[in-house]
Protein backbone atom coordinates (compact mmCIF):
# COMPACT_ATOMS: atom_id res chain seq x y z
CA UNK A 1 0.00 0.00 0.00
CA UNK A 2 1.45 3.32 -1.02
CA UNK A 3 0.44 6.71 0.27
CA UNK A 4 -1.94 8.53 -2.06
CA UNK A 5 -0.26 11.29 -4.05
CA UNK A 6 -3.58 12.97 -4.83
CA UNK A 7 -5.80 13.58 -1.77
CA UNK A 8 -8.64 11.06 -1.68
CA UNK A 9 -11.15 13.85 -1.12
CA UNK A 10 -10.16 15.41 -4.47
CA UNK A 11 -10.66 12.08 -6.20
CA UNK A 12 -13.96 11.36 -4.47
CA UNK A 13 -15.18 14.79 -5.54
CA UNK A 14 -14.81 13.68 -9.18
CA UNK A 15 -17.26 10.78 -8.88
CA UNK A 16 -20.38 11.58 -10.86
CA UNK A 17 -18.75 14.51 -12.62
CA UNK A 18 -19.04 14.67 -16.40
CA UNK A 19 -16.21 13.40 -18.59
CA UNK A 20 -16.16 15.73 -21.55
CA UNK A 21 -18.63 18.57 -22.05
CA UNK A 22 -21.10 19.04 -19.17
CA UNK A 23 -23.96 19.34 -21.65
CA UNK A 24 -22.95 16.02 -23.27
CA UNK A 25 -22.31 15.47 -26.97
CA UNK A 26 -24.67 15.43 -29.91
CA UNK A 27 -23.81 13.59 -33.11
CA UNK A 28 -22.95 16.14 -35.82
CA UNK A 29 -24.95 14.04 -38.31
CA UNK A 30 -27.78 11.55 -38.01
CA UNK A 31 -27.00 7.89 -38.60
CA UNK A 32 -26.30 7.75 -42.32
CA UNK A 33 -25.24 5.42 -45.12
CA UNK A 34 -22.03 7.23 -46.18
CA UNK A 35 -20.45 6.82 -42.73
CA UNK A 36 -21.64 3.21 -42.52
CA UNK A 37 -20.13 2.55 -45.96
CA UNK A 38 -16.75 3.90 -44.81
CA UNK A 39 -16.94 1.66 -41.73
CA UNK A 40 -17.89 -1.45 -43.68
CA UNK A 41 -14.99 -0.86 -46.09
CA UNK A 42 -12.46 -0.14 -43.33
CA UNK A 43 -13.23 -3.36 -41.42
CA UNK A 44 -14.29 -5.51 -44.38
CA UNK A 45 -17.46 -6.20 -42.39
CA UNK A 46 -19.89 -7.34 -45.05
CA UNK A 47 -22.87 -8.13 -42.85
CA UNK A 48 -25.60 -7.24 -45.41
CA UNK A 49 -27.92 -5.59 -42.85
CA UNK A 50 -25.59 -2.57 -42.73
CA UNK A 51 -25.98 -1.51 -46.38
CA UNK A 52 -28.36 -3.78 -48.30
CA UNK A 53 -31.98 -2.60 -47.89
CA UNK A 54 -33.49 -5.80 -49.18
CA UNK A 55 -31.33 -8.10 -47.06
CA UNK A 56 -32.04 -5.92 -44.04
CA UNK A 57 -35.80 -6.00 -44.75
CA UNK A 58 -35.70 -9.80 -44.80
CA UNK A 59 -33.75 -9.94 -41.51
CA UNK A 60 -34.99 -9.51 -37.93
CA UNK A 61 -33.94 -5.86 -38.20
CA UNK A 62 -36.53 -4.98 -40.85
CA UNK A 63 -34.45 -2.13 -42.28
CA UNK A 64 -30.84 -1.04 -42.55
CA UNK A 65 -29.12 -0.74 -39.15
CA UNK A 66 -25.75 0.72 -38.19
CA UNK A 67 -22.91 -1.56 -37.05
CA UNK A 68 -23.26 -1.63 -33.25
CA UNK A 69 -19.58 -0.88 -32.63
CA UNK A 70 -20.08 2.50 -34.38
CA UNK A 71 -21.85 3.79 -31.25
CA UNK A 72 -19.04 6.09 -30.11
CA UNK A 73 -18.14 7.08 -33.67
CA UNK A 74 -21.44 8.91 -34.23
CA UNK A 75 -20.75 11.40 -31.44
CA UNK A 76 -17.01 11.92 -32.05
CA UNK A 77 -16.25 15.63 -32.22
CA UNK A 78 -15.41 16.94 -35.68
CA UNK A 79 -11.71 17.73 -35.30
CA UNK A 80 -9.89 20.95 -35.91
CA UNK A 81 -6.76 19.62 -37.62
CA UNK A 82 -4.92 22.91 -37.06
CA UNK A 83 -2.81 22.32 -33.95
CA UNK A 84 -4.07 18.79 -33.32
CA UNK A 85 -0.51 17.49 -32.86
CA UNK A 86 0.18 20.08 -30.17
CA UNK A 87 -3.02 19.04 -28.39
CA UNK A 88 -1.86 15.41 -28.30
CA UNK A 89 -4.59 14.48 -30.74
CA UNK A 90 -7.54 16.02 -28.89
CA UNK A 91 -10.05 17.01 -31.58
CA UNK A 92 -10.73 20.43 -30.03
CA UNK A 93 -8.97 22.78 -27.65
CA UNK A 94 -10.27 22.15 -24.15
CA UNK A 95 -8.67 22.40 -20.74
CA UNK A 96 -11.44 21.22 -18.45
CA UNK A 97 -10.85 17.47 -18.71
CA UNK A 98 -11.27 15.75 -15.35
CA UNK A 99 -8.08 13.86 -16.18
CA UNK A 100 -6.09 17.10 -15.81
CA UNK A 101 -5.77 16.52 -12.05
CA UNK A 102 -3.69 13.41 -12.87
CA UNK A 103 -1.55 15.15 -15.50
CA UNK A 104 -0.88 18.00 -13.08
CA UNK A 105 0.25 15.53 -10.40
CA UNK A 106 2.74 13.89 -12.77
CA UNK A 107 0.53 10.99 -13.85
CA UNK A 108 0.83 11.97 -17.50
CA UNK A 109 0.84 8.47 -18.98
CA UNK A 110 -2.43 7.05 -20.28
CA UNK A 111 -3.29 3.43 -21.02
CA UNK A 112 -6.74 2.17 -21.97
CA UNK A 113 -7.50 -0.97 -19.98
CA UNK A 114 -11.13 -2.04 -20.48
CA UNK A 115 -14.08 -1.25 -22.71
CA UNK A 116 -17.51 -2.71 -21.94
CA UNK A 117 -20.21 -1.95 -24.50
CA UNK A 118 -23.88 -2.85 -24.10
CA UNK A 119 -26.43 -2.40 -26.85
CA UNK A 120 -30.14 -2.06 -26.09
CA UNK A 121 -30.88 -1.97 -29.80
CA UNK A 122 -29.25 -1.16 -33.11
CA UNK A 123 -29.52 2.34 -34.62
CA UNK A 124 -31.47 3.13 -37.77
CA UNK A 125 -30.84 5.63 -40.54
CA UNK A 126 -31.88 9.17 -39.64
CA UNK A 127 -31.60 8.80 -35.87
CA UNK A 128 -29.56 11.42 -34.03
CA UNK A 129 -27.48 10.10 -31.15
CA UNK A 130 -26.54 12.02 -28.01
CA UNK A 131 -24.18 10.93 -25.25
CA UNK A 132 -23.23 11.93 -21.76
CA UNK A 133 -20.39 10.51 -19.70
CA UNK A 134 -19.65 10.53 -16.01
CA UNK A 135 -16.89 9.32 -13.74
CA UNK A 136 -17.96 6.12 -11.98
CA UNK A 137 -14.97 5.24 -9.82
CA UNK A 138 -11.31 5.97 -9.16
CA UNK A 139 -9.08 3.30 -7.66
CA UNK A 140 -6.59 3.60 -4.85
CA UNK A 141 -3.14 4.56 -6.03
CA UNK A 142 -1.53 1.37 -7.32
CA UNK A 143 1.90 0.17 -8.31
CA UNK A 144 1.64 -1.14 -11.88
CA UNK A 145 4.27 -2.50 -14.22
CA UNK A 146 4.31 0.92 -15.92
CA UNK A 147 4.63 2.90 -12.71
CA UNK A 148 2.45 4.31 -9.96
CA UNK A 149 -1.02 5.08 -11.15
CA UNK A 150 -4.75 5.32 -10.77
CA UNK A 151 -7.49 3.44 -12.61
CA UNK A 152 -10.32 5.76 -13.67
CA UNK A 153 -13.64 4.31 -14.80
CA UNK A 154 -16.33 6.26 -16.56
CA UNK A 155 -19.65 5.38 -18.16
CA UNK A 156 -21.05 6.91 -21.33
CA UNK A 157 -24.78 6.66 -21.93
CA UNK A 158 -26.04 6.91 -25.48
CA UNK A 159 -29.57 8.07 -26.24
CA UNK A 160 -31.94 8.72 -29.11
CA UNK A 161 -34.27 11.32 -27.65
CA UNK A 162 -34.94 10.07 -24.11
CA UNK A 163 -34.42 6.41 -25.00
CA UNK A 164 -31.19 4.79 -23.83
CA UNK A 165 -29.84 2.75 -26.76
CA UNK A 166 -26.41 1.78 -25.43
CA UNK A 167 -23.73 2.27 -22.81
CA UNK A 168 -19.97 2.08 -22.64
CA UNK A 169 -17.93 1.62 -19.49
CA UNK A 170 -14.32 2.57 -20.06
CA UNK A 171 -11.35 2.14 -17.75
CA UNK A 172 -8.06 3.94 -18.13
CA UNK A 173 -4.81 3.82 -16.19
CA UNK A 174 -3.21 7.21 -15.59
CA UNK A 175 0.36 6.53 -14.55
CA UNK A 176 3.63 8.24 -13.67
CA UNK A 177 6.13 6.78 -16.13
CA UNK A 178 9.09 5.22 -14.33
CA UNK A 179 12.56 6.24 -15.44
CA UNK A 180 14.20 3.58 -17.55
CA UNK A 181 16.56 1.43 -15.41
CA UNK B 1 -27.48 -26.14 -32.75
CA UNK B 2 -25.35 -23.99 -30.55
CA UNK B 3 -23.71 -25.78 -27.62
CA UNK B 4 -21.52 -24.74 -24.74
CA UNK B 5 -17.91 -25.63 -25.52
CA UNK B 6 -18.31 -25.21 -29.28
CA UNK B 7 -15.51 -23.24 -30.83
CA UNK B 8 -16.11 -20.42 -33.28
CA UNK B 9 -14.23 -20.58 -36.57
CA UNK B 10 -10.94 -18.77 -36.10
CA UNK B 11 -10.15 -15.72 -38.22
CA UNK B 12 -6.94 -13.91 -39.16
CA UNK B 13 -6.85 -10.30 -40.31
CA UNK B 14 -3.55 -9.12 -41.81
CA UNK B 15 -2.83 -5.60 -40.60
CA UNK B 16 -0.98 -2.97 -42.56
CA UNK B 17 -0.80 0.80 -42.23
CA UNK B 18 -3.66 1.26 -44.68
CA UNK B 19 -6.05 -0.83 -42.58
CA UNK B 20 -5.05 0.85 -39.33
CA UNK B 21 -5.46 4.34 -40.83
CA UNK B 22 -8.73 3.40 -42.57
CA UNK B 23 -10.14 2.13 -39.27
CA UNK B 24 -9.10 5.23 -37.36
CA UNK B 25 -10.65 7.59 -39.90
CA UNK B 26 -13.82 5.54 -40.42
CA UNK B 27 -14.35 5.78 -36.67
CA UNK B 28 -13.62 9.55 -36.78
CA UNK B 29 -10.53 9.23 -34.59
CA UNK B 30 -7.89 11.71 -35.79
CA UNK B 31 -5.31 11.09 -33.03
CA UNK B 32 -1.97 11.32 -34.89
CA UNK B 33 -0.63 8.13 -33.23
CA UNK B 34 -3.13 6.20 -35.36
CA UNK B 35 -2.04 7.61 -38.74
CA UNK B 36 1.30 9.45 -38.51
CA UNK B 37 4.30 7.16 -38.06
CA UNK B 38 6.80 9.97 -37.38
CA UNK B 39 4.52 11.37 -34.67
CA UNK B 40 4.02 7.90 -33.18
CA UNK B 41 7.79 7.30 -33.02
CA UNK B 42 8.27 10.72 -31.40
CA UNK B 43 5.81 9.59 -28.73
CA UNK B 44 7.57 6.33 -27.89
CA UNK B 45 5.74 3.91 -30.16
CA UNK B 46 7.58 1.88 -32.85
CA UNK B 47 4.86 2.66 -35.42
CA UNK B 48 1.24 3.76 -35.74
CA UNK B 49 -1.13 1.49 -33.84
CA UNK B 50 -4.80 0.55 -33.98
CA UNK B 51 -7.37 2.64 -32.10
CA UNK B 52 -9.86 1.09 -29.68
CA UNK B 53 -12.93 1.75 -31.81
CA UNK B 54 -11.27 -0.32 -34.54
CA UNK B 55 -10.61 -3.11 -32.05
CA UNK B 56 -14.33 -3.12 -31.23
CA UNK B 57 -15.09 -3.00 -34.95
CA UNK B 58 -13.02 -6.11 -35.65
CA UNK B 59 -14.46 -7.93 -32.61
CA UNK B 60 -17.98 -7.15 -33.81
CA UNK B 61 -17.14 -8.32 -37.32
CA UNK B 62 -15.60 -11.56 -36.03
CA UNK B 63 -18.67 -12.34 -33.94
CA UNK B 64 -21.34 -11.55 -36.53
CA UNK B 65 -19.40 -13.16 -39.40
CA UNK B 66 -20.01 -16.31 -37.36
CA UNK B 67 -23.49 -15.57 -35.98
CA UNK B 68 -24.98 -14.19 -39.20
CA UNK B 69 -27.14 -11.23 -40.21
CA UNK B 70 -30.03 -12.27 -37.94
CA UNK B 71 -27.88 -12.04 -34.83
CA UNK B 72 -27.80 -9.02 -32.56
CA UNK B 73 -24.79 -8.12 -30.50
CA UNK B 74 -26.02 -7.36 -26.96
CA UNK B 75 -22.70 -6.70 -25.24
CA UNK B 76 -19.01 -6.60 -26.03
CA UNK B 77 -16.45 -6.40 -23.21
CA UNK B 78 -12.72 -6.35 -23.83
CA UNK B 79 -9.57 -6.09 -21.79
CA UNK B 80 -6.83 -4.44 -23.81
CA UNK B 81 -3.31 -5.82 -24.07
CA UNK B 82 -0.51 -5.24 -26.58
CA UNK B 83 -1.09 -2.72 -29.39
CA UNK B 84 -1.71 -3.77 -33.01
CA UNK B 85 1.02 -2.50 -35.34
CA UNK B 86 1.30 -2.69 -39.13
CA UNK B 87 2.93 -5.91 -40.30
CA UNK B 88 1.15 -8.11 -37.78
CA UNK B 89 -1.79 -10.49 -38.09
CA UNK B 90 -4.72 -10.18 -35.70
CA UNK B 91 -5.96 -13.71 -34.96
CA UNK B 92 -9.33 -14.37 -33.35
CA UNK B 93 -10.33 -17.47 -31.43
CA UNK B 94 -13.64 -17.89 -29.64
CA UNK B 95 -15.66 -20.40 -27.66
CA UNK B 96 -19.28 -20.57 -26.50
CA UNK B 97 -19.45 -20.38 -22.73
CA UNK B 98 -23.22 -20.25 -22.14
CA UNK B 99 -26.47 -20.66 -24.06
CA UNK B 100 -29.73 -19.36 -22.61
CA UNK B 101 -32.88 -20.52 -24.41
CA UNK B 102 -35.47 -17.73 -24.42
CA UNK B 103 -38.81 -17.62 -26.23
CA UNK B 104 -37.91 -17.08 -29.89
CA UNK B 105 -34.21 -16.58 -29.33
CA UNK B 106 -31.03 -17.97 -27.85
CA UNK B 107 -28.75 -15.69 -25.89
CA UNK B 108 -25.24 -16.97 -26.52
CA UNK B 109 -22.20 -15.96 -24.48
CA UNK B 110 -18.85 -16.12 -26.24
CA UNK B 111 -15.38 -15.83 -24.78
CA UNK B 112 -12.73 -14.76 -27.27
CA UNK B 113 -9.15 -13.59 -27.74
CA UNK B 114 -7.62 -11.42 -30.44
CA UNK B 115 -3.85 -11.78 -30.53
CA UNK B 116 -0.89 -10.82 -32.68
CA UNK B 117 2.68 -12.07 -32.89
CA UNK B 118 3.36 -9.82 -29.86
CA UNK B 119 0.72 -11.32 -27.55
CA UNK B 120 -2.92 -10.82 -26.66
CA UNK B 121 -4.32 -7.57 -28.02
CA UNK B 122 -7.83 -8.01 -26.61
CA UNK B 123 -9.41 -10.70 -24.48
CA UNK B 124 -13.07 -10.53 -23.80
CA UNK B 125 -16.59 -11.76 -23.86
CA UNK B 126 -19.71 -10.98 -25.80
CA UNK B 127 -23.39 -11.74 -25.66
CA UNK B 128 -25.40 -12.27 -28.84
CA UNK B 129 -29.08 -12.86 -29.47
CA UNK B 130 -29.63 -15.46 -32.17
CA UNK B 131 -33.15 -16.15 -33.45
CA UNK B 132 -34.38 -19.62 -32.49
CA UNK B 133 -35.34 -20.64 -36.02
CA UNK B 134 -32.27 -19.23 -37.78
Amino acid sequence: MTEETIPRASLDAMIGRPMGPAEGSTAPDPVNLPMIRHWVAAFDDHNPVYLDEQAAAESRHGSVVAPPAMLQTWVMATPSLEGIRDRGGAPRASDDSPLKIFDDAGFGGSLAVNSELTFERYLRLGETLTSSSEVESISEQKQTRLGLGYFITWVSTYRVGDEVVGRQRFRMLKFRPEAAP
Amino acid sequence: MTTVGDRLPSAAYVMDTTRIVAGALASRDFMPVHHDKAYAIDHGSPDVFMNIMSTNGYCSRYLTDWAGPDAMLRSLSIRLGVPVYPGTTLRFEGEITAVDQQPGEQVVEVSFTASTEHGDHATGSASLSILADS
